[in-house]
Parts: structure tokens; C-alpha cells; sequence
């Protein structure tokens, strides 16, 4: 232990009551946290590391939830103190003060009835025991400092005025205006587009050498901090894993887990079959006991690389079929400003003048940033949103002529699997009648008995279990649900789907689980895709060409592999820079100039 | 901000309308002659015809309907012949002329007429004014009764959700909310005002405003409020507490408290700064809706404690077919209840930046 040392995590252990009995969400942990330091903890929902760092803050939900074995020292300006032991009063001062937390969702993480101004300052004005003018000055410096546009018109603004990177920086600003010595970062970036990720993941950076902070960076994406990162700790299941350096976790990872986590990246620089997942590294049996494969990492990737000459012979004849789908010059509006009568007077172009063709059997690709109008393109080509202009022509017919009725024979052949798997299931039905209800609808076979048993075989087909069809949404998990989704989605047998976002709420290990079983199921079926993304090495990864979207238009459209390697606008070449490689070169290069900022310090 | 209170404005007014119409063609499919009832069995026919001529019974029903949307109207078209459908009779209305044109014709500002009580002859529109106040002061009383408890009793069993606590405040609030309010007006009404009367001071009925023993001096009677605003505050209580109740528990589950709490504050100005103003806005609306039926006047209540307010008039009226009472109480409610509504769209304004107009 040096005096660097900020926070020692020693077995902790921290149970919920459940209606299963008592879970260790956090079993036996030990972390050491020092100053100026980053550490990466990781790991997919449920692993516990989310839960330990709402014990460092003590805001773990009691009831259910407890610590009941371990301490957490942490080594303040005035002795070493033992948070779990500390009364609310003691812990009250911490928060915020000394430790601070930036949280997942900056959408719902402000108040929405304040303005973002106040929200800072009551934590200043609460700790530094300053007056509120000062506490406005302090906040918008801050603001400057996270490099808000305009700091003083954000102060007065409400959350819900700006955008979900702002949001976050707000949050920064937030959790940086009392110089903590401790910063917690629970996901900051997930629910964030990747260039913004790549900004405020240079911001914390910055902010952290010149305040000389220790983060605690949780994520369940490993490529997010390796960059950021000097240790990492991988937790599976409530329990470390493995963990050491960053350089020895990615070029050298020994648990089976790790590997996985690392594996399942879809990769930028090669086209896989399909991605690794971690059953590729380890498989557990009905007892519930870990067997290890001993494959590398580069073993497995190594084997499913497709030649680039499989894929141009793969295009050549996709591309000689006539396209299923003509769109010409597709434009959405919608209107915002409207008069005293209801007569509106502006518009918003979400989608504005989108003309190209996709081919039977292909997969296109839309990538662009949250408000670049691809969820309102993927939505008005079924015909969800009706569009302003243009031509929406499926297998010859025009879409766009026909009535809600006529429309109602194709909806049966185009379907969409949605962004979020939490909200588009509903609650109160049941699982076999949520896929069964389309059926029913379009009158698909003849009677309740053959519709079950079609059920049934899509359940299996997506790796679900036949008993499954009696269950209710909220049993399920995540990945779970979206294997739900997408058989529901195929119970009419479509010939087109629209997957919008489809794993974007997932983890990275549960998306190439799900990224996999859609990839097989097009094989199966002989379906074509059109997948939206803000992901871009997702897009990637799932397309044969894909269309690079901004501000309503169509900026870049290509083969994948071509705009990848040679974009020709600034701005696809942004997105493609700003993806988190995680690879081992650059990690190489963050560590050096870290170093060379520590000795010029 | 001025557009849109404009606009809800406009509606409002679309809204009246539509109950002027409807309320009108209501009570002309009814049976009964007017003025038969207004002059009761023994009337001779020519009288009975001079009313008729009077309420415009002799017109056809288009008529009878634009004579009534004039008379309810503030701004009206009127005519100085007697023998006019449209006659300026100064006997009903209360006007200052605007301007004239043609041989006779005038446009008048006025307040509007809602004709005249079949029993006392008065005038509907003074009989309001008159027994509104005391309405007005009971529906107060127990709004702000049953608002202050409500939430209060709401945040506390949200808080101290699954303990004995919760489950004591929501069997209590299940238990008001299904008691009847004529019931529970004579339960309390005869317990506090009759067995245990000699602790209480209070009378089983009572109005706000009393004569003394000597009938000159009229008193105000603060004491006789208590027990009908009670009455009518239990079921309101119960409504209030269990929106608070359920709304706190969504709000305090949401990730911005668990910001708050990061930030280190004392959970009292956690729950009290960070999640109530949010969880208000369900129970704004529910506390609204309540104020505007009671502000209408409570039936049985007032009947039952002898308090002299609008509901006690409608009853009165309702037992004795008095249709003109009974339509001004109608159109009264619908006021009220637009109006009331116009003023919870600018709070939801106030209260969540989210709804304000940019």
C-alpha cells in the first residue's frame, strides 16, 4: 500500500433479498483504487459491477439489498475511513464531495423540473457552503471546463432542451464540482452515439490528469476503456474473474470469460462469418461447472475469416437480381411550429429526398447518428409514419399508393424488430400469445393448434425453450426478449425485415449472440435486411453495402468494406474514427502519452 | 404563453357551447309545461299565455333557441318591440347599450340571464350569487383539507412502503373512498355534532352565516364548517393520498433521485425538493377534477348539515322540478369545471418545464 492508495475494496460482499432467497450480487470483491488512476470494470448485466459501485456510495437499494461482509477504506485528507461502517450523516458528506458519480442514462439522470444550472449548483451550494451567485459562477466555469456550448444559456436550460451528450456533460460538471478524489462511472458512454462517447471519453481524461481523480470506469464493453484504462477488472457472475494491467488483459487474457468479452467485438479490419461468443471459450454445464475450451482468442477469430475474394463472388450475383425494394426520393416532414388553427408552419426533414435500391438476400446497412432521421427512414418505408413524398416500391407495387387496407396484405411480408426489447413486448401477455397475435391477424394456417405449433418451433429456432410460451416479458432477460422479438417477427414468414436498432440496448457479449442468430436465420429463411445502426462496426460487420446517414440525407452509399476502408466524406470518416477499437497498438500509444503528461506534471 | 391560454380559451368557450345546446334540448324533450308549473293548477288561460309569450314558449323551438343562447350571452342582439322575440325587457336584463341600428334594433352588454326561479320568481343568476359563497368557502375548506392530508399521508406511506404504517393508511383510504357521502355526512354529523357534542362544541347543522337569538345581527359561523368540509374532504383525502402514494413510488425509483442522493443531500429535501414536485403533477389533475364537482355544490352534504349553498338550492330544485334553477346549475358546473380546467393547464406549466410552451 502506498500513499497513492484512494480506495481499498476488500471482500466485499453485498446480498438481495429475492423472491429465489438471498443472491450475492457482489461476492467476495477486492479492488485497489489509486490516485490518478483509471480502472475498467467489466462485465454484462448481472455481474455485479454495477452493484459495487452503489456500495462505494452506499446507495445500494435497501430493502433488498445489503452489504454484509467486507469494508471499503477509503484514505481521506483526514485518516482512513471504513465506509461501510459510516453513518448516513458521515456518508451524506462523501457523496458528491469527496466521491462522485456519473451515471448509464444522462436522459433520465437530471431532474426533469429543474434546469440543468440549478442541478449543479445545489451540490456546490451543499458541500462548499458558498451563497447562490457564486455557486452560479463556479457552475457555468464548470460548464466551460466540460466545454458546453454556450455555459450560460445551459444553465438556465431544462433537461429536456438539450441533447443526451450535453446531458452527460451537464452530469460531468456535476459530479466534478466539488473535486472529488474518487469519481465512479457507471456506463457513461452506452447510451451515447460514438462520437459523442469519444469526446466525453476524452474529457474524463482530461479532467482526471489535471485534478490527479482516481475512475472507477464500469462498462460491458471492453474496447470502450482500453484506451482509458491503466487496470481492468473483469467480473462474471459477482466475482472478479481476472484482473492486472490493461496491456496483460488484452494481449494476454487468461480467463475463458475474458476472452470472450474480447472476442465479441465485431472486428473492423477483416469480415467474420459470425462473431466469437464467450460459449466459444467456455462452456457450463447442468451443474453449473465452468469447462474451459483453451482456444486463443486469435485461434477462434482466425478461423472464421471470409476472404475478401468469397465476398466479391458472394455480391456478384446478389447484385445481377432485380431489387426488391425501389425508394425514389423519399422525403418525411414533420410539422413543429403550428399556427393558433392548427396549420403548421415549419417542418423538421427527418427524411429528406432518399432514393436507393435493396436486392433480395442482402443485408444494406444505415448508420449515421441518433437524429440523422434512419429510425424515420426504417419507419416510413413500412409505412408506420406516412411519408411526405417519394416512392416506397416493394416487388413492383408502390406502397405509398395504397390504402391502410391494401397496405395490410404486406405488412405480413415486411417487418420490423425494434430498438428497445424492455418496451416493445407487452407486459401483460404472454409470451406465445405476443407471437401467436400476428398470426391470428393475417389469418396464417387455420386454426389456434397448428398457429401453437408453429410457436413452438420458432421458440426453439431462436433458442428459446417450448415452456417459454407461457411466460410473461419481465421473466426474461435482455437478449432474451429480443430473441422474442425476432420470433415474433418472423411468425408471418417475411421476406423483408427491418432490424432498427436491434441490439443497440445489449451487451456487447449478448449482441453477438443475437447479431449470430440473425445472420443464420437469414440463411435459413433467404431474407433481406436493412439494418439501422448508430453502431457503425456493427453495420459493418451485418452488411454487404451500407448507407452512411446525416441530417435526412444519404451522404455515403457503398459496399461496406469499401466506405470503410475508404470514406469519402469527413463525416463518415469521423463516425469510423470515433468507433472504440480496442486495439493493442493503440492502447500502446494511450499509455505512453500518459506517461509522458505524468512527467511533464 | 399568451397563445396558449388563447387557445384553451377558445375551446373552453366550444366547450359551453356544446352544454348550452345539449343542456337546452334536455329539458324542451322533457314533459311538463313551464307555465303551467310556474302558475301553478288553478291559473286562468290568458295568464298562463302571457307567460308562455314571456319564456317565448309560443315560438318554435329554432327560436326558443337563439332566445336562450341570447340570454346567456354577455354581448346580445335585441330589439325595443314588445311584441319582439328578441323584446329588451328591463325586467330581465341588467344591460348598458352598446350601440343601435335599423328601426329598433340594439346591441347590449350584459350579464347573462339564466330567466327566473319557477318557486320564488327571483331571478336564477341572483339566487347563485347568493349561495355560491357559501359553496365557494365549503369546497375550499376541504379541498385544501383533503389536499394537505392527501399528500402528506401519500409521501409518508410511500415511503414507509410494506409497513404496518402503509398498510393502516391505505386500509383507512379504501374505507373512505367506498363510503358513501350521505352516509359518512350523518355518521359524523350525528357523532361529533350530537353524542360527544358537549367535547366538540359543534352543531349538527349549521350554515356559514346565522342570525343571533335576537335575529339582528348576522354571525359568521367558522364553527359550522368543520364538520361538512370533513365529510366532504374523506373521499378526496382517500383519492389524493393514494395518487400520491403510487406516484412517489414511481418517482423515487426514477434515476434522477438516485442523482440527488449522490450529490450527497439530506433525503428530507430529496423527497421533498427532487421527487414531490414531480409526483404532483397526477395529483394536480385528480385535486382539480375534485374541487370543480365540489365547487358545484354537494348535494346530500349540504342538504344533510343544513348548509345553506348551491347544493342545497339544486336539491331543493330537483325535488320541486324548478327548471331554470336546475339548467343555471348545470351550466354552472360546466363553467366551473372549463374554467378550473384552463387554470390546471397553466400549473402543469409552472410545476413541469416539459409542458411549458416555447
Amino acid at each position: 500500500m502506498s500513499n497513492r492508495t484512494l480506495l481499498e475494496i476488500k471482500n466485499l460482499v453485498t446480498e438481495f433479498h429475492t423472491e429465489a432467497g438471498r443472491v450475492k450480487a457482489v461476492n467476495d470483491v477486492s479492488i485497489t483504487l489509486n490516485k490518478g488512476e483509471t480502472i475498467g470494470i467489466v462485465g454484462e448485466s448481472g455481474s455485479g459491477k454495477s452493484v459495487t459501485s452503489l456500495s462505494v456510495m452506499r446507495l445500494i437499494p435497501n430493502p433488498p439489498g445489503k452489504i454484509t461482509g467486507g469494508e471499503i477504506l477509503f484514505h481521506s485528507k483526514n485518516g482512513v475511513i471504513d465506509l461501510v461502517q459510516s453513518t448516513k450523516k458521515e456518508m451524506r458528506n462523501y457523496r458528491g464531495n469527496e466521491i462522485a458519480m456519473i451515471f448509464q442514462e444522462p436522459m433520465t439522470s437530471l431532474n426533469p423540473v429543474y434546469s440543468c444550472g440549478d442541478q449543479v449548483a445545489e451540490a456546490i451550494m451543499l458541500h462548499q457552503k458558498i451563497n447562490k451567485r457564486e455557486a452560479k459562477n463556479l457552475t457555468i466555469k464548470l460548464f466551460e471546463q466540460v466545454e458546453l456550448p454556450r455555459p450560460g444559456a445551459i444553465y438556465d436550460s431544462y433537461p429536456h432542451q438539450i441533447s443526451g451528450g450535453q446531458k452527460q456533460r451537464v452530469m460531468i460538471a456535476m459530479a466534478m464540482s466539488c473535486n472529488p478524489s474518487i469519481l465512479i462511472a457507471d456506463e457513461p458512454t452506452t447510451a451515447l452515439d460514438v462520437t459523442v462517447q469519444k469526446t466525453i471519453l476524452e474529457l474524463m481524461l482530461k479532467l482526471q490528469q489535471e485534478q490527479d481523480m482516481g475512475i472507477m470506469f464500469i462498462t460491458h464493453d471492453l474496447g470502450v476503456i482500453a484506451e482509458l484504462a491503466d487496470k481492468v477488472v473483469v467480473m462474471y457472475k459477482g466475482k472478479i474473474v481476472e484482473q492486472g494491467n490493461v496491456m496483460d488483459i488484452f494481449t494476454n487474457p487468461q480467463h475463458p470469460y475474458t476472452k470472450g468479452l474480447l472476442a465479441c467485438r465485431p472486428p473492423l479490419n477483416r469480415r467474420l462469418q459470425w462473431l466469437p461468443t464467450v460459449s466459444d471459450f467456455m462452456t457450463i454445464d447442468d451443474n453449473g461447472v465452468m469447462h474451459e475450451t483453451n482456444k486463443s482468442v486469435a485461434e477462434v477469430t482466425n478461423s472464421l475469416v471470409v476472404t475478401p475474394a468469397e465476398t466479391a463472388k458472394k455480391h456478384e450475383t446478389l447484385y445481377q437480381q432485380e431489387p426488391i425494394l425501389e425508394i425514389k426520393n423519399l422525403k418525411t416532414h414533420f410539422p413543429i411550429n403550428s399556427g393558433l388553427f392548427g396549420k403548421a408552419k415549419e417542418f423538421v426533414k427527418a427524411v429528406d429526398g432518399v432514393s436507393f435500391e435493396v436486392y433480395p438476400g442482402e443485408t444494406l446497412g444505415l448508420v449515421g447518428e441518433s437524429g440523422c432521421g434512419k429510425t424515420t427512414l426504417g419507419r416510413t418505408i413500412l409505412k408506420l409514419i406516412e411519408p411526405t413524398k417519394g416512392e416506397i416500391i416493394f416487388e413492383g407495387k408502390d406502397l405509398t399508393d395504397l390504402s391502410s387496407k391494401e397496405m395490410r396484405a404486406y405488412r405480413k411480408e415486411m417487418q420490423i424488430i425494434f430498438q428497445d426489447p424492455y418496451s416493445s413486448l407487452n407486459p401483460r401477455i404472454t409470451i406465445g400469445e405476443a407471437i401467436m397475435e400476428p398470426m391470428r391477424v393475417h389469418k396464417v394456417f387455420n386454426n389456434d393448434d397448428e398457429r401453437k405449433a408453429r410457436v413452438m418451433e420458432l421458440l426453439k429456432r431462436v433458442s428459446l425453450l417450448e415452456e417459454h410460451f407461457y411466460r410473461y416479458p419481465h421473466e426474461f432477460s435482455g437478449g432474451q426478449r429480443q430473441r422474442i422479438c425476432i420470433a415474433r417477427s418472423l411468425a408471418l414468414n417475411p421476406k423483408f425485415i427491418i432490424c432498427d436498432e436491434s441490439v443497440s440496448a445489449l451487451d456487447v457479449s449478448v449482441q453477438a449472440q443475437v447479431l449470430n442468430l440473425l445472420n443464420e436465420l437469414k440463411e435459413e429463411f433467404k431474407f433481406t435486411y436493412i439494418f439501422i445502426s448508430h453502431d457503425l462496426s456493427v453495420v459493418k460487420f451485418m452488411s454487404d453495402r451500407m448507407i452512411v446517414m446525416q441530417e435526412g440525407k444519404v451522404v455515403e452509399l457503398g459496399l461496406a468494406d469499401e466506405i470503410y476502408a475508404n470514406p469519402e466524406t469527413a463525416y463518415t470518416k469521423e463516425l469510423i474514427d470515433a468507433i472504440p477499437k480496442g486495439e493493442i497498438n493503440d492502447i500502446r500509444a494511450s499509455i505512453a502519452k500518459k506517461k509522458d503528461n505524468l512527467e511533464l506534471a | 404563453m399568451f397563445q396558449f391560454i388563447l387557445k384553451r380559451i377558445l375551446y373552453g368557450f366550444l366547450v359551453l357551447a356544446g352544454v348550452v345546446t345539449v343542456v337546452f334540448l334536455l329539458f324542451n324533450v322533457l314533459p311538463g309545461d313551464p307555465a303551467r308549473q310556474l302558475m301553478g293548477q288553478r291559473a286562468d288561460e290568458e295568464s298562463i299565455r302571457i307567460i308562455q309569450k314571456d319564456l317565448g314558449l309560443d315560438q318554435p323551438l329554432s327560436k326558443q333557441f337563439v332566445m336562450y343562447i341570447n340570454d346567456l350571452a354577455p354581448i346580445s342582439v335585441h330589439d325595443k318591440d314588445p311584441d319582439h322575440y328578441l323584446y329588451l325587457d328591463a325586467e330581465k336584463y341588467d344591460y348598458s347599450e352598446l350601440f343601435s341600428y335599423g328601426a329598433s334594433s340594439v346591441v347590449v352588454y350584459k350579464a347573462p340571464y339564466l330567466r327566473r326561479s319557477y318557486q320564488t320568481k327571483r331571478k336564477v343568476s341572483e339566487i347563485i350569487k347568493d349561495y355560491m359563497l357559501e359553496t365557494a368557502v365549503l369546497a375550499l375548506a376541504s379541498i385544501i383539507i383533503a389536499a394537505l392530508l392527501g399528500v402528506l399521508f401519500g409521501v409518508i406511506s410511500a415511503l414507509r412502503k410494506d409497513t404496518w404504517i402503509d398498510r393502516a393508511l391505505l386500509f383507512i383510504s379504501i374505507l373512505g373512498m367506498s363510503v358513501p357521502s350521505f352516509f359518512s355526512a350523518i355518521l359524523i354529523s350525528y357523532f361529533f355534532g350530537y353524542v360527544i357534542t358537549d367535547i366538540t362544541g359543534l352543531n349538527m347543522t349549521g350554515t356559514l352565516f346565522e342570525f343571533d337569538n335576537l335575529g339582528d345581527n348576522e354571525l359568521l359561523r367558522l364553527d359550522n364548517l368543520i364538520l361538512p368540509a370533513l365529510t366532504l374532504g374523506v373521499r378526496p383525502i382517500s383519492a389524493i393520498m393514494q395518487l400520491t402514494r403510487s406516484s412517489m413510488l414511481d418517482v423515487m425509483s426514477q434515476d434522477y433521485i438516485r442523482t440527488a442522493r449522490a450529490k450527497g443531500l439530506k433525503f428530507k429535501t430529496v423527497v421533498i425538493k427532487h421527487a414531490l414536485k414531480n409526483a404532483l403533477n397526477p395529483v394536480v389533475t385528480a385535486i382539480s377534477g375534485m374541487f370543480a364537482s365540489l365547487l358545484a355544490g354537494a348535494l346530500f352534504v349540504e342538504s344533510i348539515f343544513g348548509w345553506k349553498g348551491i347544493g342545497w338550492v339544486l336539491f331543493d330544485a330537483l325535488t320541486k322540478f324548478d327548471m331554470p334553477i336546475i339548467m343555471g346549475g348545470v351550466l354552472l358546473t360546466a363553467t366551473i369545471f372549463v374554467f378550473i380546467n384552463i387554470l390546471v393547464d397553466i400549473t402543469y406549466g409552472i410545476l413541469d418545464p416539459r409542458v411549458r410552451v416555447k
